[in-house]
């Protein structure tokens, strides 16, 4: 069992564990989007996929548990390290400039992973108290197939608003993140970290704004379009 | 080049000890030589204090050639100052412009406790280095140098990890204070030349813990380090550190 545990014991260890929950989290990104997508295709699609995905219920709640240890995992051990990385510093600088000269007007979203990561966190409470637990208010759940279920809380205020900042950060939080979590890994050579950074934006950006096109579509093309 | 003398204003960090509060206080020097090294710079405040009657700033310093790795300094929020690979003894005042106002900082990090004014106590890489920083060898006559061969590309990587002359400018700059792009260096530089292989398990394995028992930061990826490195050692070093983790935890041996 040692073996096993005592990766956790160390700061590159528990680096590369949150690592490894990041990757596994971005298919998890992937296979989310392209079920979803299905709304672009139309009610009889998306219903029958959601029917689909939750027909043997047993098979969903391992589904269930196994993502909420991903999250659980890569929250609390991010949120662990950077705590011991604030303390690390001791007094701060009363002047700190970057000497690197590669930033993109400056921005340095790899300083803002955790406020980024709770967002996310905060968006993802969200999703799952408009989806999963069907507790908002606002919205009757009684009667509604999974495509009009969809359709009313994506043109509801507070997902609009919710969703549009969630996925715009969840991409701020992939851009350092998906490249950055190959490097933890040890994946790193001049023939190919060019094509890992820009793949790594590229898959930011198309998660991104492959979730945000969904608030856009509702509202403006469906909603605009008389369906909901 | 001009040999216009520059008036710079020095904001410096003094602290007359590791427990006292420390402040900064701000000195003006109106007869600065653009010649002159930022050190030497501040040689003259010191002999100009000393005169005064006045404490000397403390400083490390030691070869003033940029490879023993005493000489540190935040200056201007950057360490060794304002250029790329280039330690502070090597920085020259005619980097600055005349009026200029220059912010000087110790090295900031809870593994590096401040000594006096802008000296700290590096001795925390000294006790990662005695944990597996080494190779065993039996003493006596050094063996035949090309006895085991080498690839040149692989000596290459060694000798490039191996310019980390532990001034602690990684640790500086990063924002976790963390020391991976140091470790990661001295790891490198072992674990790719042949003699450092049959401890290369046990060394990146002692060598992390130590780090993280100094109270170090973790690595977040930022390339700080690199960018502030005065030997220019690569954040590829830092992907090395992490693969050979990953494989003396998962796949050694005993």
């Amino acid at each position: 069992m040692s073996r096993l545990t005592s990766p956790t014991s160390s700061t590159v260890g528990q680096k590369i564990l949150v690592a490894c929950t990041g990757l596994l989290l971005c298919g998890f990104l992937v296979v989310h989007l392209a079920g979803n997508l299905l709304l672009f295709v139309g009610p009889e699609a998306y219903n029958a996929y959601a029917h689909k995905l939750h027909s043997y219920e047993p098979l969903v709640k391992v589904a269930e548990v196994v993502l909420f240890l991903l999250f659980a995992s890569h929250i609390v051990l991010a949120v662990r390290l950077s705590i011991r990385n604030r303390r690390a510093r001791g007094s701060a600088y009363a002047m700190s400039v970057s000497k690197r000269d590669d930033r993109i007007l400056g921005v340095r979203l790899d300083y803002w992973m955790l406020p980024t990561g709770l967002v996310v966190l905060a968006f993802l409470l969200l999703h799952l108290v408009d989806f999963t637990w069907e507790l908002r208010p606002d919205v009757t759940y009684a009667e509604l197939e999974p495509y009009e279920k969809a359709l009313a809380l994506l043109t509801s205020w507070p997902t609009i608003v919710g969703y549009s900042v969630g996925t715009i950060i969840l991409g701020a939080h992939l851009l350092h993140g998906a490249p950055s979590l190959l490097q933890t890994l040890g994946i790193n050579h001049p023939r190919y970290n060019k094509c890992i950074k820009l793949l790594g934006g590229l898959f930011a950006v198309v998660i991104a704004l492959g979730f945000f096109s969904l608030v856009l579509w509702a509202n403006w093309f469906e909603h605009g379009g008389g369906h909901g | 080049m001009s040999d216009q003398r520059m008036r710079i204003t020095l904001k410096i960090w003094r602290q007359a000890g590791p427990q006292a509060r420390g402040e900064f206080r701000t000195y003006r020097l109106d007869d600065v030589n653009p010649h002159m090294s930022f050190l030497e710079m501040l040689d003259v405040l010191n002999e100009r204090l000393i005169a005064q009657g006045e404490d000397p700033v403390a400083f490390d310093h030691d070869c003033r050639e940029g490879i023993c790795g005493m000489c540190s300094l935040m200056i201007n929020g950057q360490a060794h100052g304002p250029l790329k690979e280039t330690t502070t003894c090597q920085l020259h005042m005619r980097h600055f412009r005349d009026g200029d106002t220059i912010v000087v900082e110790p090295w900031r990090a809870r593994a590096f406790p401040i000594v006096k004014d802008l000296v700290v106590d590096r001795s925390a890489f000294d006790r990662i280095m005695a944990a597996g920083g080494y190779v065993s060898v039996n003493t006596g006559n050094a063996p035949e140098a090309n006895t085991i061969p080498v690839p040149k590309d692989t000596a290459e990587k060694a000798l490039d990890a191996a310019q980390c002359i532990g001034c602690g400018a990684c640790v500086a700059a990063c924002k976790n204070a963390s020391a991976m792009l140091f470790v990661s260096a001295k790891v490198s530089h072992l674990k790719l030349m042949p003699q450092g292989h049959p401890e290369r398990q046990r060394r990146v394995l002692r060598m992390v813990a130590q780090m993280d028992a100094e109270g170090f930061g973790g690595c977040t990826n930022t390339s700080e380090c690199e960018a502030a490195c005065p030997m220019g050692i690569s954040v590829e070093n830092i992907a090395r550190l992490n693969r050979e983790y990953l494989r003396a935890e998962l796949c050694r041996e005993s």
